[in-house]
């Protein structure tokens, strides 16, 4: 029985860890304000490799980048591309992909 | 009005837009941008924007007997480009058509142009920026040169048109000035100041002309923010005060050009992601003109924008 539950408990945490890091990236951007500017977010976030969707909350200054299915993206990059459409990027977070 | 209450209205006016524009009062949230200038708003690398507007513009209330009576329609249309996050550049190419009715002995007569005017193209750096969640602060010097594309040798029936009726000036004018631009979710305040030396041509130059400039914009629709990028209503209370030295013509001033006017310009304006509609009326507050310049009874300006 222990060591069912332990296996269990393994599983769940690796399972957890294997689809950690597959969700949508969420970045934090400072200086966005007005609708007409955040075009040139959506713009130059979706000119990356692999970049399916972005939504942009004008509301909370979150940024929410969704990705084609097994394609990455790098801080670097994400900053890169908030940084030339003329905004400060902030924290970038990863959420877990919705089943 | 008199001009001691005129001159502590503009006091007040700057007063307001400054310290209401570049301090951070907390106030309800909304955005646009100017309607009847440029602002220091953000142009990403290699986002463009395709600007179109009609401007009315009626001047009257000659004194003398010729009784003139101007009306111009220009049709500018400005593509802007960002060629990096804080380099934009700026092209503005108007179409213009102009009449003046007069009274000369023989009757009433019109003298009327129209065709390409005079472009500009000028540039734009953000040189100091300052970026908060939902909230930015920006300050950019602006450079440009305006050409002389349009006719300045037009003719009628009664001989070559008066200079003013040209469709282009036939001078490069070079131009300078600064832009800042404070923007919330809730409102924007602008100020922009601007000088352009006109040069002349062909024994004529325009008198040089000086801009101070502020705007203030604030969402009236919808009152509380959705989530997403949600279409704003705003309403938009520009000033502009403009001086211009008075025309020369060979070596010679004309005593009857020049002045100062003050409009003040309600306007309102709907924006989305990719589309700006606007609209606003500047009327004159004030005109300290010289000799018999004509009057400005209002100048109308519609207009749209489109990223891409």
């Amino acid at each position: 029985m222990k060591l069912s539950a332990l296996i269990l408990a393994l599983g769940l945490s690796f399972g957890g860890l294997a689809f950690a890091g597959d969700g949508p990236y969420q970045i934090r951007v400072d200086g966005l304000s007005c609708p007409f500017c955040s075009y040139g977010i959506e713009k130059k976030l979706k000119a990356l490799p692999g970049v399916d969707q972005v939504e942009v909350d004008m509301e909370s200054g979150v940024v929410t980048v969704r990705m084609v299915l097994g394609a990455t993206v790098s801080d670097k990059q994400l900053r890169k591309a908030v940084a030339d459409a003329g905004f400060t990027p902030r924290e970038i977070s990863q959420g877990q992909r919705q089943p | 009005m008199s001009w001691f209450s005129m001159s502590r209205v503009i006091r007040m006016m700057w007063v307001v837009m400054l310290f209401g524009g570049l301090s951070g009062l907390s106030v309800p949230r909304a955005w646009s941008g100017p309607i009847t200038f440029s602002s220091a708003l953000p142009l990403g690398d290699g986002i463009g924007v395709l600007r179109g507007q009609a401007k009315f513009i009626r001047k009257t209330g000659d004194p003398t007997a010729a009784d003139r009576e101007l009306n111009v329609i220009a049709v500018p249309t400005v593509m802007a480009w960002g060629a990096s996050a804080r380099l934009a550049l700026f092209g503005v190419l108007p179409y213009v058509d102009k009449r003046l009715d007069v009274t000369l002995p023989g009757g009433r007569v019109r003298r009327e142009s129209s065709g390409l005017g005079d472009a500009r193209v000028f540039a734009r750096y953000t040189l100091h920026r300052v970026d908060r969640p939902g909230d930015t602060f920006r300050v950019a010097p602006i450079v440009g040169l305006k050409l002389p594309t349009g006719s300045h040798s037009e003719r009628d029936s009664m001989g070559t048109l008066p200079r003013p009726l040209q469709p282009g000036s036939g001078s490069w004018d070079p131009f300078f000035g600064i832009t800042a631009t404070r923007q919330t979710l809730a409102w924007e305040a602008d100020v922009t100041a601007t000088y352009r030396i006109n040069t002349g041509a062909d024994s004529f130059a325009f008198g040089d002309e000086a801009k101070l400039e502020g705007s203030f914009q604030y969402r009236l629709f919808p009152r509380t923010l959705r989530s997403g990028v949600p279409g704003f209503l705003y309403g938009v209370a520009e000033t502009n005060l403009v001086w211009s030295s008075k025309e020369r013509a060979a070596g010679v001033d004309n005593p009857n050009s020049g002045g100062t006017i003050l409009y003040l310009a309600p306007g309102v304006q709907y924006v989305t992601r990719r589309t700006v509609l606007e609209a606003a009326i500047q009327l004159p507050a004030m005109q300290n003109l010289n000799g018999t310049t004509l009057e400005t009874d209002w100048v109308g300006t519609v207009g749209f924008r489109w990223n891409f």
